[in-house]
């Protein structure tokens, strides 16, 4: 027997049939005349505006992205083995939209915002273009609130702020994708919205992390928009338009959001293919004239907008909204200087960059703090850790200034040794597993342990150890002291004080 | 089909052009359309892109066929078009050329495919209709085709009115579909 699926409830169909519009309306029509590679030539279509949906036969869509003098040239978005030279194609006279709201939440969608985590349909009546104008200075504030990643080095050192596009970029296998995971699960609580965008990427990649998201009860403040390896161009290209749309509708409502473009460099791959596919010029390193306006445009996005336009577009009062945005980008052998990886560096507010050579000596993160940067973060950041966090910054610069010099000389004066044993002891300080995101009171009292000095008397390798039988002690001895500072992030004399005798205590009692 | 007409375009505007100066469009109209006629012929189509042939001997072969039906101007298009190795353009020529004398007299060629015969009534009622939307003279000529159960299909170049039961049909079973 056929199976009845929920569509099929008479309520259901009766409500379809009362809203279906009959009356005939007119429509450009044409002919299709070549379909390859997924790229389809239409002639007539005299009307087609510039990133119109098209509709085929079969119900299948397609994108208008060249419009030339007798023909139109268009994208399928989907599977285009149905359509045929001669069929007939029509201008829908939309663009395209995606679903958008707390509903997407916990869910895994594909380009078009279809669940494709058999959870079901998703019940949503909100949706948007894909493509919109970033809002205008006028619209804008000022980023002056934290996104804490969870990271001591780069919430210490490359602080992110609500609004701010702080690109990661480092070779294949160097934790890019892992640290944009964790920036997520940390934002577990803290009320902002995340959005992962998967592109290219193998389905079981994207299958771990929502499993790893789901087993850090991240999943429910967090929409995933997968076009892995075996999607179509179009849709690969346009994934990360379709997120950043979804994550414009907290913008709009005043909340904040997250969004990770896992990654833009395989995003310009796809449309580097659809523009050669469509006979547009090709560039440098065969890529098209506009692939910077590609990623401006999208990053451009993400941003943070004060009361007023908040007011304005959605009518909810008195709330700022911010759209923080982590693209990835990934470089062949550590060049960033080619075509893809500069354009990027270029739009972002700053970058992180993970080495190979820092990761493989066990340096995780593989953070290269000298030329990581964060340029409007510092503002963001809280009291506590900008306080204690410019600290870290100089050690770790004068530090690898001597190790380098140190490694010819034998003996080094006293003041020297001892500086390149606090820079290898804040080295290892900042060493972090994955998955395990701190709170900034933690951060705070790592740090503060590595600035005052209390680290001097615990050898190298057992800083780890120290470090977590410290936090733990702290958790359960001095609650209050802790709570204090995650909530307010304040850093005064009292609680330097409260943190000394904090770390004082411990070393008296405690071994690790 | 796109690209043959980007390639016959500049030859339309010429004939337009000049027939407009010398205010001969029905001529050119009607030697353009025996011309295309011609050239659209399997056999004489094999001719006109002989790679053995001259451009002298194609053009020859083709006006040969069309007798003394065309006049001067026309036989030099021939010429032209053959010196550059694009006879087998004359049909979209001859489109392209009747196109631009639509839109200079502002009329549309319109095709209306019903399911059954439509009476005169029917049709000079449609004809005032269209006229008014189209803001232009409207010349129609009617298909039937029974598979459209009932209603009517308008076409009018690009733009196409679907008024059929099947259209409205195929919409309602992509409703109940979605």
């Amino acid at each position: 027997m056929q199976q009845l699926n929920p569509s099929e409830i008479s309520e259901v169909i009766k409500k379809r049939i009362e809203n279906l519009d009959v009356t005939s309306q007119a429509q450009n029509e044409g002919t299709v005349v070549s379909v390859s590679d997924g790229i389809v030539r239409i002639h007539g279509l005299a009307d087609a505006m510039y990133g119109e949906m098209i509709e085929f036969e079969g119900g299948v869509y397609g994108l208008a992205m060249n419009l030339e003098r007798d023909s139109v040239g268009a994208v399928v978005l989907g599977e285009y083995k149905s359509l045929a030279e001669g069929q007939t194609a029509k201008c829908t006279g939309r663009i395209l939209e995606v679903p958008t709201g707390e509903a997407l939440l916990g869910r895994v969608v594909d380009t078009l915002g279809n669940p494709i985590d058999g959870k079901g349909p998703i019940e949503t009546n909100t949706s948007a273009p894909v493509e919109r104008v970033a809002p205008g200075v006028i619209a804008r504030q000022g980023v002056d609130q934290p996104l804490e990643t969870g990271y001591k080095a780069v919430d210490s050192m490359v602080p992110i702020g609500r609004g701010q596009r702080e690109l990661i970029i480092g070779d294949r296998q160097t934790g890019k994708s892992a640290m944009a995971i964790d920036a997520i699960i940390n934002q577990k609580g803290t009320g902002v919205k995340c959005i992962y965008v998967a592109v290219g990427q193998k389905q079981s990649t994207i299958a771990n992390v929502v499993r790893k998201l789901e087993e850090h009860g991240a999943m429910d403040h967090t929409i995933i928009v997968a076009a892995g390896a075996a999607d179509p161009a179009a849709m690969q290209f346009l994934a990360p338009y379709a997120g950043c749309a979804m994550g414009e509708y907290f913008l709009d409502r005043g909340e904040d959001a997250l969004i990770v473009y896992d990654d833009l460099t395989k995003q310009a791959w796809a449309y580097r293919q659809i523009s050669l596919l469509l006979k547009r010029p090709p560039g440098r390193e065969a890529y098209p004239g506009d692939v910077f306006y590609l990623h401006s445009r999208l990053l451009e996005r993400a941003c943070r907008v004060n009361a007023d336009y908040v007011k304005s577009v959605s009518g909810v009062e008195g709330k700022t909204g911010s759209l923080t945005a982590l693209p990835i980008i990934e470089t062949q052998g550590g060049d960033v200087s080619a075509f893809v990886p500069t354009n990027v560096i270029s739009i972002t507010d700053g970058q992180i960059f993970l080495e190979t050579s820092l990761f493989n000596s066990g340096i995780r993160p593989a953070m290269n703090a000298g030329i990581s940067v964060s340029r409007v973060g510092g503002a963001a950041q809280t009291k506590i850790i900008k306080k204690l966090g410019g600290g870290i910054r100089l050690a770790l610069a004068q530090y690898r200034e001597l190790a380098a010099f140190a490694q010819f000389a034998s003996d080094l004066d006293d003041a020297t040794r001892k500086q390149l044993e606090h820079g290898r002891a804040v080295t290892e300080l900042m060493k972090q597993g994955q998955y395990a995101p701190m709170k900034t009171a933690e951060m705070g009292l790592s740090i503060f342990a590595a600035t005052e000095g209390f680290l001097e008397d615990v050898e190298v390798n057992k800083i780890q150890a120290f470090e977590a039988a410290l936090l733990s002690y702290a958790n359960s001895e001095y609650k209050e002291l802790m709570d204090q500072i995650n909530v307010k992030g304040d850093y005064n004399n009292d609680i330097a004080a409260g943190l000394k005798e904090l770390i004082e205590k411990f070393k008296s009692t405690q071994t690790w | 089909m796109a690209e043959l007409t980007t390639l016959a375009r500049p030859y339309a505007k010429a004939a337009f052009a000049e027939a407009q100066e010398k205010n001969a469009l029905d001529a050119w109209s009607a030697d353009l359309s025996v011309l295309a006629a011609y050239a659209a012929d399997a056999d004489l189509a094999k001719i006109l892109v002989h790679p053995s042939l001259t451009a002298e001997q194609q053009a020859q072969a083709l006006l040969d066929v069309c007798g003394d039906k065309l006049n001067e101007a026309a036989k030099n298009l021939v010429a032209v078009l053959a010196d550059n190795k694009r006879l087998s353009l004359l049909p979209e020529v001859s489109a392209l050329f009747e196109e631009l004398k639509a839109q200079l007299q502002n009329t549309v060629d319109v095709v209306v495919t019903t399911a059954f015969e439509m009476t005169d009534a029917q049709q000079s009622k449609l004809a005032e209709s269209l006229k008014a939307k189209l803001k232009c003279e409207v010349r129609m000529s009617s298909e039937i085709d029974e598979s459209l159960i009932g209603g009517a299909i308008i076409r009018a170049g690009d733009l196409v009115i679907d008024g059929s039961l099947t259209g409205k049909l195929s919409k309602l079973a992509e409703a109940m579909n979605s």
